[in-house]
């Protein structure tokens, strides 16, 4: 039997199971009602406890078959797994009938179920997070276990040489000389996030100021929404853009001048980048300096400041950990940022602070590594799960500080709405 | 119970993935970005005039297709891999060892390797020789051995212009430089005073040779961009983009498909694809493929593939390999010795 | 020490000066980032325009048992290199489709070759001048035209330029969202109604809390791995399907809908839940029956915003393999797709005008989706919102 034919036998079963206990226990429950009898609960709910202790078993037990084939390579046949189901969920039906009693607390049962789903589903996001940690980490492990850390994170040469033949035994008789410093990659992504820094940071902090503070109500709501769609474009088309505009732009604009730019420079990438994250910067600093309590403005234009000076010494100040928050998340947003340079930026580890060389980041060299060749023995594939592993501990860093400088904001002036 | 049918939905999607042991249809082709625009050419025409779906095929670069070729047999693993070099005994012994035991090898024409820049300056004449003290991370000073001093091309010989040398060229994961490094570096070092007689393969990584990823386009858009480089790719994507950049002629040979198919021109190479047997008949368009794949429509002297860069094998051999790919050949390890 | 008044009210005036600059500094900083923006979209319509049409030639086919043998020979001879080559490698099946058309020259509209089209767009094409004479003649004699091209929109991806479209991503791109919204919606609302109506405030809420935030924070690309790791090498889905790329995106979006649909919950007046409570419901019935109806508007302006952010993203769908030549529509979750980002970044890289052409054609298209898409999140949210 074709596997898309058991699934829909299987969803059949399920389903059918599900409607039979629904209106057996319904049915049940009214009778012993009409009886006379007083019961805990409405027959309706009677109905859904017997459909939940029929279905509910027999999906559970085609979700273990599921991982089973998937996990343990265990082979189970369709026929055998529908006629499993189909006893499971026979069996729970005539356990939950047998429970349709006056004194059953159906709603309560339904509402015990009802949470552990839902705590289950609240689980999945903290799996998540494992499954990520622990994709990474293992391969990084074996990384490691070949080229050491203190190397790894110090080391200005990045030169995977032929570890990658090696690997695959091809390298026969050649000495291996792969060098696996990342201090490289490291600069080429911080330059191109300062870069980004450097361009945001002020746009949309000064862009946050006007629309707190002095845009009338009918440019805010336009406004508003107009820098959101700088952040909702696609990441590929900011690099294609890049790429193919910003990056030849720079060229001709840096040639006659006799400075000569190469055209994956870093600058390309930076600029793009830093105008992607404006809204990131915009509209949580917006939020919170309309969120600083309007007595501070009032206490200070009473004294006799300006508005102007209002701004510069009151309200910005207050609202410093937010917007500090602010940057430390538009800045973890950089970091990790892929298609952008993965287009536009370079594929050479370069140490250099001349931005209009060109530099590769820690993202480029993730996904040349891993699109480039699969040998996951190799210590130039294995490598990309070490950086992805630098990566996801910076940018959580980054996310923590930020969290905390944004709560402490936030109870500093009980502003609710962050 | 609307939430709870909610979640049965999502349930029944993983269920659904379980449908991996199903009977797929569309082939499945993975490997080297050399000859993927051949193979997604023939793919494409495949799915145009026959009722087959079209292939999909990745490009993964040889080692990484043959990684995943070699992975086992079933539905989840590729039909059909693409490589620009052979298969190595290693790669072999790991198929076998994960159930992968009948494959069919099939040539399907060669590709020169072209040293290429922008046609702004016109051909140039160079040796192995000279590229090898380009791009080799050490290079022989009065004989000794010391970190590759060039930084002009007139400074390796004087009779070569007066500009920066700039190399962009396949990363180490690349078929493509596997073959340069075999081709150009290995057999002129081993001639040369200061190596040895051993071959030297090791590339200078002080920014004179850019990897620049295993899309060989990319490394054209560069040399339009920056016309004082030099790109090291495929034949075929030179004959492709011969309007924007032109090929070095290495030891005096033009790179010229009549060069290439004689051996003549120092820096070629032969393509191949290997045909898991095994899926044969879980996937019926893995056989019309080959035939058309191997059809003198294709890799003929007249055929479609030439005019996007494809190097015809000769006439015979086309004759004998077409048999034998037909026949499903088995490839045997003592083969891959030869 | 002391100031004349005439001192302090020039004090005074550059005080405000300095007010009046920081404001206009404000003001152009928004200024630069909305020029910003219509430079941007300026550049990708200029670029993408000529995308939207292809040049096509009018000339005499013969369907003749030759041209069904060879293709080529349905064509005159001047104008067999300036037809596309995909155009007539689909004769023999026309042919054998149509018995009647068998023994007819007839006189139609063909797709012309890309460097055809390039010419006819006035760009620079390899045409040799031999083949640039016939064209001449023949758009003077208007057999040769722009018309609108619909094959962008009807075909897959396609190593002839000519016969390149978006159908088989678009195609990809929904079943790909089906299988994120299958996944992240009732996940992200279930947590969201967990966290927001059922959880204690205790020790293990707080983590979930902390973990939901971070993980909105992790670079999408990491995701990637995780999918390769988790979906493809453990569980054995198969590669470069919209099931894996779907449930890949699912998680990365699971974050965007698990906050915004704590804040729509959120700005449900406590007074209803009061209500309900004190009328008898259980907890699970106050959520059911009036928490989530009245928040349902608020909810889905997030899922759409969480949809639309992953309908843009491509790095984590390189790593699963769903960058490939696929030219093909899927039509099932198990099959192997591409989506339209991951279709723009192949073109991306073909170095040919027409493909520069095409992506930047997508680019648009892509754009519109996205803008229709907030467009209709934006609506629903002033449609239903409701303030308490």
């Amino acid at each position: 039997m074709q596997t898309q034919q058991i699934f829909l036998f299987f969803i059949g079963i399920v389903a059918l199971a599900g409607l039979v206990a629904f209106f057996s226990g319904r049915s049940k429950a009214q009778r012993v009602r009409a009886s006379g009898a007083e019961m805990y609960a409405q027959p309706d709910q009677y109905g859904w406890f017997t459909a939940i202790s029929s279905a509910g078993p027999a999906l559970l037990v085609g979700l273990a078959a599921v991982v089973a084939i998937a996990t343990a390579d265990i082979d189970i046949e369709g026929m055998q797994l529908l006629i499993a189901s189909l006893v499971v969920a026979a069996v729970g039906l005539v356990i939950g009938l047998a429970l349709v009693k006056p004194d059953f607390h159906a709603r309560n049962a339904i509402e015990t179920l009802i949470r552990y789903v839902l705590i289950g589903a609240a689980m999945i996001s903290i799996v998540t997070t494992f499954g990520i940690l622990v994709s990474i980490i293992f391969e990084a492990i074996r990384f490691f276990q070949m080229e050491s850390f203190w190397t790894f994170i110090t080391g200005t040469t990045w030169d995977p040489g032929n570890s990658f033949q090696m690997a695959a035994g091809r390298g026969e008789g050649v000495e291996s000389t792969a060098n696996f410093g990342a201090v490289p990659l490291f600069a080429g992504t911080f330059m191109i996030t300062l870069i980004a820094m450097l361009v945001a940071i002020p746009i949309g902090l000064l862009a946050a100021v006007y629309m707190a503070e002095f845009a009338p109500e009918s440019v805010r709501t336009v406004a508003k929404p107009v820098l959101e769609v700088l952040a909702g474009i696609p990441t590929v088309v900011y690099g294609f853009f890049a790429a193919i505009t910003v990056a030849p732009l720079i060229v001709d604009i840096f040639s006659p001048l006799g400075i000569e730019a190469s055209y994956n420079n870093a600058l390309a990438p930076g600029l793009v980048m830093g105008i992607m994250i404006i809204p990131f910067i915009s509209s949580l600093s917006d939020d919170v300096i309309t969120s600083v309590p309007d007595t501070m403005r009032q206490g200070s234009l009473a004294l006799g400041m300006t508005h102007g000076e209002t701004i510069r010494n009151v309200i910005l100040p207050a609202a410093l950990p937010g917007i500090i928050s602010a940057s430390l998340l538009a800045m973890s947003r950089a970091l990790g940022e892929t298609m952008i340079v993965v287009m536009a930026a370079g594929m050479r580890p370069n140490l250099t602070a001349n931005p209009l060389e060109d530099m590769t980041t820690v993202t480029v060299r993730i996904v040349a590594a891993l699109t480039g060749d699969q040998e996951f023995a190799s210590a130039e594939t294995l490598s990309a799960f070490a950086l992805g592993l630098v990566l996801f501990v910076v940018t959580l860093l980054l996310n923590m500080v930020s969290v905390v400088l944004i709560r402490r904001f936030r109870e500093k002036y009980s502003a609710n709405n962050l | 119970m609307k939430a709870f049918l909610k979640s049965g939905l999502a349930v029944a999607v993983i269920a659904a993935s379980v449908g991996a042991a199903e009977a797929r249809e569309q082939l499945r082709i993975v490997g080297s970005s050399t000859v993927y625009p051949f193979s997604s050419y023939v793919a494409e025409e495949l799915g145009a005039t026959s009722d087959f779906p079209t292939p999909v095929i990745e490009s993964t670069g040889s080692g990484g297709g043959m990684k995943l070729f070699c992975e086992g047999v079933g539905d989840s693993t590729p039909d059909i891999t693409n490589a620009s070099r052979r298969m190595k005994t290693s790669e072999f012994e790991r198929c076998e060892e994960n159930g992968v035991t009948d494959i069919t090898e099939a040539m399907i024409g060669f590709d020169g390797i072209a040293f290429a820049q922008s046609v702004r300056d016109g051909s140039m004449d160079l040796t192995r020789e000279q590229i090898t003290l380009a791009v080799a991370a050490q290079v022989p000073v009065d004989g000794k051995l010391v970190d590759n001093p060039y930084t002009k091309w007139s400074e390796i010989d004087s009779s070569l212009p007066d500009r920066k040398i700039t190399v962009y060229g396949p990363p180490s994961t690349s078929g493509t430089r596997d073959a340069f490094e075999e081709l150009v570096m290995e057999v002129s070092t081993e001639e040369m005073e200061g190596y040895g007689g051993e071959g030297y393969t090791n590339i200078r990584q002080d920014g004179h040779y850019i990897a620049a990823g295993e899309n060989d386009n990319l490394i054209i858009q560069k040399l339009v961009e920056n016309t004082e480089a030099f790109g090291i790719f495929g034949y075929s994507f030179l004959e492709e983009n011969a309007d924007k950049v032109v090929g070095a002629s290495i030891d005096g040979v033009q790179p010229e498909a009549d060069a290439i198919s004689s051996g003549e021109y120092p820096v070629s190479r032969s393509l191949f694809y290997y045909v898991k047997n095994q899926h044969k008949d879980d996937v019926p368009a893995q056989q019309a493929y080959n035939d058309l794949f191997m059809s003198e429509k294709m890799i003929g002297e007249l055929g479609y593939l030439k005019g996007i860069g494809l190097i015809p094998l000769p006439k015979e051999e086309r004759a004998t390999l077409r048999e034998q790919v037909a026949e499903r050949t088995k490839l045997t390890l003592a083969d891959l010795q030869k | 020490m002391s100031h004349s008044f005439d001192d302090i009210s020039a004090q005074l005036k550059g005080r405000h000066r300095r007010t009046k600059r920081l404001k206009f500094m404000s003001m152009g900083a928004l200024a630069l980032a909305a020029t910003f923006l219509v430079v941007f979209i300026g550049d990708m319509v200029m670029r993408g325009y000529p995308a939207f049409q292809q040049a096509e030639l009018h000339v005499p086919v013969t369907y003749s048992e030759q041209s069904q043998e060879i293709p080529l020979a349905a064509v005159e001879e001047d104008v067999r290199d300036l037809v596309s080559r995909g155009w007539l490698r689909q004769l023999p099946r026309d042919m054998a489709a149509d018995a009647s058309l068998m023994g007819q020259t007839i006189d139609r509209w063909v797709i012309a070759d890309d460097q055809v089209d390039q010419y006819l767009k006035g760009h620079k094409s390899h045409l040799k001048p031999k083949q640039t004479a016939v064209l001449d003649r023949m758009i003077e004699n208007g057999t040769a035209e722009l018309k609108f091209n619909i094959n962008f929109f009807t075909t897959g991806d396609s190593k002839l330029p000519e016969y390149a479209g978006i159908w088989s991503a678009a195609m990809g791109t929904i079943l790909t969202l089906l299988v994120t919204l299958a996944f992240a919606f009732p996940v992200g609302v279930l947590t969201a109604v967990y966290l927001e109506e059922f959880a204690p405030d205790n020790r293990f809420t707080q983590a979930i809390e902390i973990n939901i935030n971070n993980l909105a924070a992790v670079p999408s690309i990491l995701f990637g791995l995780l999918g390769l790791a988790i979906f493809i090498n453990f569980f054995g889905m198969p590669r470069s399907s919209p099931l894996v790329g779907g449930l890949t995106l699912g998680l990365m979006t699971l974050p965007v809908i698990i906050i915004t649909t704590r804040s729509a919950l959120r700005s449900v007046p406590d007074t209803i839940r009061q209500a309900a409570f004190g009328v008898g419901c259980s907890r699970w019935q106050v959520v059911r029956d009036h928490v989530l109806p009245l928040s349902l508007p608020g909810i889905l302006t997030g899922s759409i915003i969480g949809l639309a952010q992953a309908m843009g993203e491509t790095a984590p769908l390189i790593i699963v393999g769903m960058v490939a030549f696929i030219p093909d529509a899927p039509t099932a979750i198990t099959q192997a797709a591409t989506v339209l980002p991951a279709q723009i970044f192949t073109w991306a890289g073909e170095p040919e005008q027409a493909y520069v052409e095409r992506t930047a054609a997508g680019i648009l298209v892509l754009l519109s989706v996205l803008i229709l898409l907030n467009a209709a999140a934006v609506m629903l949210r002033k449609k239903f919102e409701r303030r308490w």
